[in-house]
This record gives C-alpha cells, sequence and structure tokens, in this order.
C-alpha cells in the first residue's frame, strides 16, 4: 500500500486580484513538502474555486488574498467548502488580526497573515487535512454548528470561573471572539486555551476589574485584537458575606467597586465609544449584559450588602439601557443561578447532569448579545435550573391621598389602608420557609 | 550580490570616456538636470474621479511636481465598474476610470500644462482619455507632459491583465506611440516600466535585462513601420525599481543608461544626442517594505531616495509606509512627499551630479552589470522572436522563479529584513503607525450606480458607430487603433465597451472572463 500524500490543494487568487506572488510562494513550499497542489492562478470566483476542488477531490482550497476584494467572496465559499465537506484556507500579507478573527468566525479553517512562519503554516494546514479526512463524506454530517455570534467581539469579565468561563466557551461555540478578562492568570488561560477548538476565538486579559484603568484597556485589547468590540458581559463578582453588624468597611467596599462600580466603569467607558461609532456614521449592533442576582431582586438573608450591591445593577442596567439605546446599544441585566464558587449552598445535583451547571445559564447570556435581541433593553432575566423567567419590576401600589394639613394621626391611618391593600413582599430568600 | 570587503584603483579602468561627463555620451553619469533636480511625485488614485481629484490637488499642494495616478484592478483590466466582477474591487486600490467623463472629472482643476501625468494605467485608454480631458479643459495636447507605461510583453504575467492576446497589446502600444508622437510631442509615449515587473522578487540584471528586451522589441517595430528612430527615442523613458542594495541599486541605474546609449546609437543608428541619454525615473521597492513594524518602511523609503537622488533619476516616487497594505493614504502621501523634499532642499544632494562617480566599487560594480544585463538581453533574443517566449510563457517562468527565489530567501532568513528576519516583536507591541497602515475604505458602490444610470443616457447612434469602428479596426491587422479608440471614448463608450470590441473584432469573446475561460 503506498502511503497517502500529505493532502491536495486549489489554490488560487479571488476576483480581479491579480497578484500571485502569495499564491506561488506557498504553491512551492506545499509541493517541496510533497503535497499535490492544483494551482487555477487568477480570476477565480468561489463557484470555480468549488467545481475544480470538488473535481480533483481536493482537501482544502487555499485563497491568497492581496486586495480587499476576498471580503465580498468569503462567505459564499465558506458555504460551498461546507458542502463539499473540504476546507478554507485564506493566506496574504494585507490580512490582519482582525480580518484573521473576522475570517474563522466565519468559518475559514485558517488564516495566515504576513509573515507566518513555514513550520506553523503546513502544521495548520495538516491539522486541517486530517480533520478533513477524519469527517464524514456525508457533507450534512459534516456541517458545523450554526455560529450565529460570528463575528462578534465580546468582552467577558470574570472569565476565569463558573458562569463567566461558561460564558466565554459557549460565545466561542457561537463564533464570537472573546476577549476573557479576569484577576486569576493560570485559570484564565486555561479557559482561554479550552475555547482553542470553537469556531470563534478568545484571548485573555488579565486585569483587576476595580482598577479604573481596565475598562479603556480592555477596549483597546479587543480593537487592537479584533478591529472592533460589539458587546459585554459584566460578570465579574465575589461575596464578603456576613450580616449588617458584622461587615467591616472593607468588605462592603470591595463589594461595591466589584458588583456595581467595575460595571458602571465599563459601560462609560464601552458607551462612549460606541457613542463615537454611532456619531461617525459606524454604528456598531452593541450589547451589554450585566450581572444582577435573585438577591438584588427579592434580598437575601444576612447578605444586606450583596443585596443592595445587586438591586444597584439592576436599576443601572435600566437607566443605562434608556440612555445608550440612543446608540443603538442595549443593556439588560441576567440573575443567573448556578453551582459556582459563590453558591456553595446550592442542593447537590447528580455530577454528570446537573440543574445548576453554570452551561446551563450560557446560551441565554449569548442570546442576549446576538441578533435575536435587538428590541431587549433595560430587562432582566432571571436563569438557572432549567427555566427562566423575566420577572416584573417595581410598580407603584395604588394611591392613596394626603390632605394639606393632614394630622399625625390622620397620616397613620392613610398608611394603614395603603398597607392593608398592598400585597405582602415577598419573602427573602435563605428564610426557612423561602 | 557578493561583494568584496573592498575595492581599489585596479578594479576600474582608466578609461574615463566610458564613464564621461554628465551630460556626454554614453550618459553612465545621467543629465544635468535642472535646479530643482528631479519630478517628485507619489502613486495615487482611490474611489470615483472625484475622490481622486481631491487626492491630486492635495499632493499638488504639498508640493508634488507631478503625479502618477494608478487605476483599480477593474481600470488596470480595461473592466467597466459595473461588471460584476468589477464590483468588489471598485476604487479600492486605485481609482475607477472608465470613460471620457471621469478623465474630465479625474484632471478638473489640475494644471496638465504645467504638471507632468504618469499614467499607471492601460496606455491606449489612458492616453485617450488625457488627449480627451485636455481638449475639454481648452488645452492644446503639445502642452501635455507625463508618462504612459508600456507593457505589451509583460503585463498580462505581473497582475495587469487586460484580457487581451499579444498580437493586440503590441498594436496598442505601437499605436498609441504613433498617436502620441503625433498629438503630444512633449510626452513620454513610451515608459518601460521594469518597477512592475520586477517587485515579485527579479534582481537588478533580470529587471533591466526584460526591460531593454521590451525596449528593443517595440523599437524594432516601431522603426518596421517608417518611424525614425530620432523621432521616438527621447521620448521613452524608464521606470526602475529599487530595492535595499543601494549601491547595486545605482550601478544598475548607471549600467542601464549606457547599454540605452550604445543601443540607441550604434543599434539603432540614432543621430540625436537626445536620443542616447536615458530619461530614467524610480519607484521605490513595495517588496522591500514590511508589514512587521510599517513605521519602519518610512526609513526604508527615505534611504531608498536618497540613493536615487545621487543616482541623478529624472523622477522619484516613493513606496509608502503602508504599502505591504493598501494604495496610498493620506497620510502616507504627504510623509513621501515630504521625505523628498527634505532630501532635495536640504541635504544639497543635488547640487553636484553623480557625486558617487569614480568610486572604485561602484564603477566597477556597473561595469559588471552592463556586462551581465547585456548578456542576458542577448541571451533571450537568441531564443527566438518574443512572440513565441509570450506565448510559450517564458517570461512568465522568470517571473515565478523570481518569486519563489525571494519567498523562500525570507523563509529561510537568508535575506535579513529588520521586523521579519531579525529583531522581531510579538503583535501587541508593534503598534506604531499599525493603525493608519491598516485602515480600509468600502468598494465605491455608488461610483458604480452612477455609471449604470448613466449608461442608457448616451446617445446611442454615435456610440454604435464608435464602437463599430473599433471592431473593424481590431479586425484588420493593418488599421490604425488609436483613432477608433480616441474617437469611440469620445463618444462616450466605455473602456470595457472598447475592449469588447476589440476582443470581438479578432473573433474573441467580448467579455473579459468569457475570454478567460476560453483560454484557460
Amino acid at each position: 500500500m503506498t502511503r497517502p500524500r500529505p493532502g491536495r490543494l486549489v489554490i488560487g487568487t479571488l476576483g480581479l486580484d491579480q497578484h500571485e506572488v502569495g499564491a506561488m510562494a506557498v504553491s512551492q513550499i506545499l509541493v517541496r513538502h510533497g503535497y499535490e497542489v492544483v494551482y487555477l492562478g487568477r480570476f477565480n470566483t468561489p463557484e470555480r474555486l468549488a467545481a475544480v476542488a470538488e473535481q480533483e477531490d481536493a482537501d482544502i482550497i487555499g485563497v491568497s488574498v492581496h486586495s480587499w476584494e476576498f471580503t465580498a467572496y468569503a462567505d459564499e465559499l465558506i458555504l460551498r467548502c461546507r458542502d463539499l465537506g473540504i476546507g478554507l484556507v485564506f493566506g496574504g500579507s494585507l490580512l490582519t488580526d482582525s480580518d484573521r478573527a473576522d475570517l474563522l468566525a466565519r468559518g475559514a479553517d485558517a488564516v495566515f497573515g504576513a509573515y507566518s512562519a513555514e513550520a506553523d503554516m503546513l502544521r495548520q494546514i495538516d491539522a486541517v487535512v486530517q480533520r478533513v479526512r477524519a469527517g464524514s463524506p456525508d457533507p450534512a454530517a459534516g456541517e458545523p454548528l450554526p455560529a450565529p455570534l460570528a463575528g462578534r467581539v465580546v468582552v467577558v469579565t470574570g472569565a476565569a470561573h463558573g458562569l463567566g468561563r461558561a460564558y466565554t466557551l459557549e460565545l466561542c461555540r457561537q463564533g464570537a471572539a472573546v476577549v476573557a478578562n479576569d484577576i486569576d492568570e493560570a485559570a484564565l488561560k486555561e479557559t482561554v486555551d479550552a475555547a482553542a477548538d470553537t469556531p470563534g476565538s478568545a484571548c485573555p486579559a488579565v486585569h483587576d476589574i476595580t482598577d479604573p484603568a481596565a475598562p479603556r484597556a480592555l477596549l483597546d485589547t479587543a480593537l487592537r485584537r479584533y478591529g472592533q468590540l460589539h458587546a459585554l458581559v459584566a460578570n465579574a463578582g465575589m461575596l464578603r458575606s456576613g450580616p449588617l453588624l458584622r461587615l467591616a468597611d472593607d468588605d462592603l467596599r470591595l463589594l461595591l467597586d466589584v458588583h456595581v462600580t467595575a460595571p458602571f466603569r465599563l459601560l462609560r467607558v464601552f458607551g462612549g465609544y460606541w457613542r463615537a461609532e454611532a456619531k461617525a456614521n459606524r454604528a456598531v449592533p452593541a450589547a451589554a449584559v450585566l450581572t444582577t442576582s435573585a438577591a438584588g431582586l427579592y434580598g437575601f438573608r444576612a447578605e444586606a450588602a450583596y443585596s443592595a450591591a445587586k438591586a444597584a445593577v439592576t436599576m443601572l442596567a435600566r437607566v443605562a439601557a434608556d440612555e445608550l439605546g440612543r446608540y443603538g446599544t442595549t443593556v439588560n441585566a441576567i440573575a443567573p443561578a448556578a453551582r459556582t464558587r459563590l453558591t456553595g449552598w446550592l442542593p447537590d445535583g447528580p455530577a454528570d447532569d446537573d440543574p445548576w451547571a453554570p452551561e446551563h445559564v450560557a446560551p441565554v447570556v449569548a442570546w442576549l448579545l446576538g441578533p435575536g435581541a435587538r428590541k431587549i433593553n433595560g430587562r432582566v432575566v432571571e436563569v438557572g435550573n432549567r427555566q427562566l423567567s423575566v420577572p416584573n419590576a417595581w410598580q407603584p401600589g395604588p394611591p392613596h391621598v394626603l390632605r394639606p394639613g393632614v394630622s399625625p394621626t390622620d397620616v397613620g391611618a392613610v398608611l394603614s389602608r395603603a398597607f392593608e391593600s398592598a400585597p405582602d413582599p415577598l419573602r427573602l430568600l435563605g428564610t426557612d420557609s423561602g | 550580490m557578493t561583494a568584496r570587503r573592498f575595492y581599489a584603483p585596479a578594479d576600474t579602468g582608466t578609461d574615463y570616456s566610458r564613464i564621461a561627463d554628465p551630460g556626454s555620451y554614453p550618459f553612465t553619469r545621467g543629465r544635468l538636470r535642472p535646479p530643482d533636480g528631479w519630478i517628485q511625485r507619489e502613486l495615487s488614485g482611490e474611489g470615483s474621479p472625484r475622490r481622486s481629484n481631491e487626492q491630486l490637488r492635495m499632493l499638488l499642494a504639498h508640493g508634488a511636481l507631478g503625479v502618477d495616478v494608478i487605476g483599480d484592478n477593474p481600470t488596470m483590466s480595461a473592466m467597466d465598474p459595473d461588471h460584476p466582477m468589477s464590483v468588489p474591487a471598485v476604487g479600492t486600490t486605485g481609482v475607477s476610470l472608465c470613460r471620457k467623463q471621469d478623465f474630465i472629472e479625474l484632471l478638473d482643476g489640475i494644471p496638465l500644462d504645467r504638471i507632468t501625468l504618469s499614467h499607471s494605467l492601460p496606455p491606449a485608454f489612458a492616453l485617450a482619455g488625457q488627449y480627451l480631458a485636455g481638449r475639454d479643459s481648452g488645452l492644446h495636447p503639445r502642452v501635455l507632459r507625463g508618462s504612459a507605461i508600456q507593457p505589451p510583453l509583460y503585463a498580462e504575467d505581473c497582475s495587469y491583465s487586460t484580457f487581451l492576446p499579444f498580437s493586440l497589446r503590441m498594436r496598442l502600444t505601437l499605436d498609441s506611440i504613433a498617436f502620441s508622437l503625433r498629438e503630444m510631442p512633449r510626452f513620454h509615449a513610451f515608459l518601460e516600466d521594469t518597477y512592475y515587473i520586477s517587485d515579485g522578487g527579479l534582481d537588478v540584471v533580470e529587471e533591466m535585462s526584460l526591460g531593454l528586451l521590451e525596449i528593443r522589441e517595440v523599437s524594432r517595430r516601431l522603426i518596421a513601420r517608417g518611424l525614425p528612430v530620432d523621432a521616438f527615442a527621447p521620448r521613452i523613458a524608464i521606470l526602475v525599481n529599487c530595492r535595499m542594495d543601494l549601491f547595486e541599486e545605482i550601478a544598475k541605474i548607471r549600467a542601464t543608461r549606457r547599454l540605452f546609449a550604445r543601443m540607441m546609437r550604434d543599434e539603432f543608428g540614432a543621430a540625436d544626442p537626445r536620443s542616447w541619454s536615458a530619461n530614467i525615473a524610480v519607484h521605490t521597492s513595495g517588496l522591500s517594505l514590511t508589514a512587521a513594524q510599517p513605521a519602519n518602511n518610512i526609513v526604508r523609503g527615505a534611504v531608498q531616495a536618497l540613493a536615487m537622488a545621487m543616482a541623478g533619476v529624472q523622477g522619484l516616487e516613493i513606496s509608502t509606509f503602508d504599502e505591504p497594505f493598501r494604495t496610498p493614504s493620506a497620510a502616507a502621501h504627504q510623509l513621501a512627499i515630504r521625505t523628498q523634499q527634505i532630501i532635495q532642499a536640504e541635504t544639497n544632494i543635488g547640487a553636484v551630479e553623480d557625486p558617487l562617480g569614480g568610486s572604485w566599487y561602484l564603477e566597477s560594480l556597473t561595469d559588471d552589470l552592463e556586462q551581465r544585463i547585456d548578456a542576458a538581453v542577448r541571451q533571450m533574443e537568441a531564443l527566438g522572436d518574443v512572440d513565441t517566449l509570450v506565448e510559450n510563457g517564458y517570461f512568465r517562468g522568470i517571473l515565478t522563479a523570481a518569486m519563489d527565489r525571494h519567498s523562500t530567501a525570507v523563509q529561510d532568513g537568508r535575506a535579513r529584513i529588520v521586523g521579519v528576519t531579525e529583531h522581531v516583536v510579538p503583535p501587541e507591541s508593534d503598534r506604531l503607525l499599525r493603525d493608519a497602515a491598516e485602515e480600509r475604505f468600502a468598494p465605491d458602490l455608488a461610483h458604480v450606480e452612477r455609471i449604470r444610470a448613466w449608461r442608457p443616457t448616451r446617445a446611442q447612434a454615435p456610440l454604435r458607430d464608435g464602437l463599430d469602428r473599433v471592431r473593424d479596426a481590431a479586425a484588420d491587422p493593418d488599421a490604425d487603433l488609436m483613432g477608433p479608440i480616441v474617437a469611440a471614448s469620445d463618444a462616450d463608450a466605455t473602456f470595457g465597451e472598447i475592449a469588447g470590441c476589440l476582443r470581438e473584432g479578432q473573433g474573441l469573446p467580448a467579455d473579459p472572463f468569457e475570454y478567460v475561460g476560453a483560454n484557460r
């Protein structure tokens, strides 16, 4: 039995992009390493490249890029390659990091920019060939999951553990490019590595979210790495538990800094960027998801500071939604209940099918950042234990008139009537019957 | 090329007449230039003709002494912007030009009688456009100056395909040169552009031997038509490349001048000294610039420009720092023009012609390159007629091998490139001027719509008549193509339509992509 060739590629340029330097150079490299190259030269359409690839039973279509025309042809080519169940790689010195993120998010298998190292390129091409050959010959079976967030660039804070990690991985699975922020560098790296095999991509950004400079640094990272920023998931959180009478100032300050001040600053900096883009006629369909909690909606026994902080977040989301909505940005809040480092008190569930697993929350957050949620603004979604709900916000009760010169006794009477006619408040969470 | 560690008097001949004074045969040392030295210009063109017109005005306001216009990919291929294959590329790598009105808008308010206009465009259409636009602004064609690239041998294989067979490309070259000599006598209708053929990775010997081969071929054919050599030789100019081996580039220019002078005087029998002295302009190498650390490209452009000022060139264009990514941005334009101005105004380089002449190294290198370029030309001419070489892909083979040689040298580190093979920095540190270099703009779809809407508004009878004449001329191997092309352009035919009729006249499909399909 003869050893199979390393792979067969169809290589060419698209449209009127006539510069063949890169296409020829890469073809020569591949041939030297034992690949078969079907060289199609210039003036190709996605249709022609795909037709030849099918006819030649190629593993990969390689497109050499020397002008910006590729952006017009990429989607069609990606679809055709998917239909054929073959790989698609782009190469060209003018491809920037944000092109790379964008093309990968749209479904390309590999993208090589200026001065890609030969060894790395060969390694990646080999990996694509192996994937293609391992895949089912039935194109439907090889069809990747839809990637509704392809091309979207999202900052996730608190991305190293728990919910933030689940969000990051889900967003990447849906094609997004994630700037993953956390203070725990080692765990963050693990999260980013775990995203490596997704259609999206993640890059780590280690900052303390209470640092006033952190939001700007995260915005810069997103723009530098991916050329754009579309969304924020302000997820970073921590818990300083304790009854009111015992919570120290430092703990109180930290709670408010992490849960309230940090998302406020993130919205101020990111919102400022989105407003500027909108004013320059480049409006970004932006979305922010803040993190509140059932504690912030209903209160949690013996967690006065945490509950107050989370209640502040719901109102921050509501008012920020109104302000930033003018520039095309939505702001919503999520009240997740999931097994994380903050929620050791949740009832145990089966390890392999835990209803409180953070993974159940992540698709909800992803949806709020996607095209289906453009009209959802200023709302809260409560999710956990395999269900979700949209809680009602505070609503005024029926009015009771206070006459001019009302006496203290009369006030008492009016109040009694008011309380009698108002529904009982929900019990705090964490009480015995709650 | 590996030089020795040093050179000595024994390395150069003692016969000064081989070198001679600037302005004297064999023009090794070039011409005696006017006090302002060389024509400072930059490659320009983006979006619609109006947008490019603003760009030209800005360059002239910065002090440019000439303009060099390049078309977008469709324009370079003589395809109209509303062709389906053109749309994604309209205006992004140059200006979109497909009709008389486009040239009128491009050149609106540009003092064509005072500056030079270099066309990096398909020559017959460029000349027709400039001629008609000049007439529209009331200028006599006699005052028009500038140049048009004549690329019949290599364009098809060097990124600027016009989808025309070689015989037609050569006829367009000969007819457009003859037209220009007759109508625009101050214009350099025969610009031999060795820049674009060499910037895939050719070495200096390959670059200049291919350039001289094309000059010789076109000259022979002009002479065969009955044009005296002294009628066209002074209207030849050469646009060369300048890479980073600066002495080699300077020596190449000096060797080329000597070869050109000898060829014109001794082989073609030119008697007018103006026919002997090559007019040499330079475009600094885009291939020598890097996508990594783009600010470094400013330095590369500056040292190349300095070398070329010392080489005594007639015109200079610097490839701008954003060249690895795009055609020049406004900021890049200004920097490049300022670089030229600093060299011209502050260094006193222009005070003495050929200041490096007499350098043992440079003279030795000049002799060496002259001999090697000459040998390469003879070798190619011995292979047979160029028509066959073109058809057989001989030149394409040279270009392909050079591209491979270059990329291999970069990959294995033999080519030392700062920021690429050494002193590499991680992407997050590589920020200086990166955003400016990577800035993009969208194809000009509004211009596509403008052309679509305009088509049906044209007077149909003269248009049809003009195109018929083009088709008939293309069918007749002895007919002049330029007259019908100018007339059809004047009747509002588009360049795409005219190119289609040229093909049809030869029994080929009018649509360029059908033509490609049939010739794959």
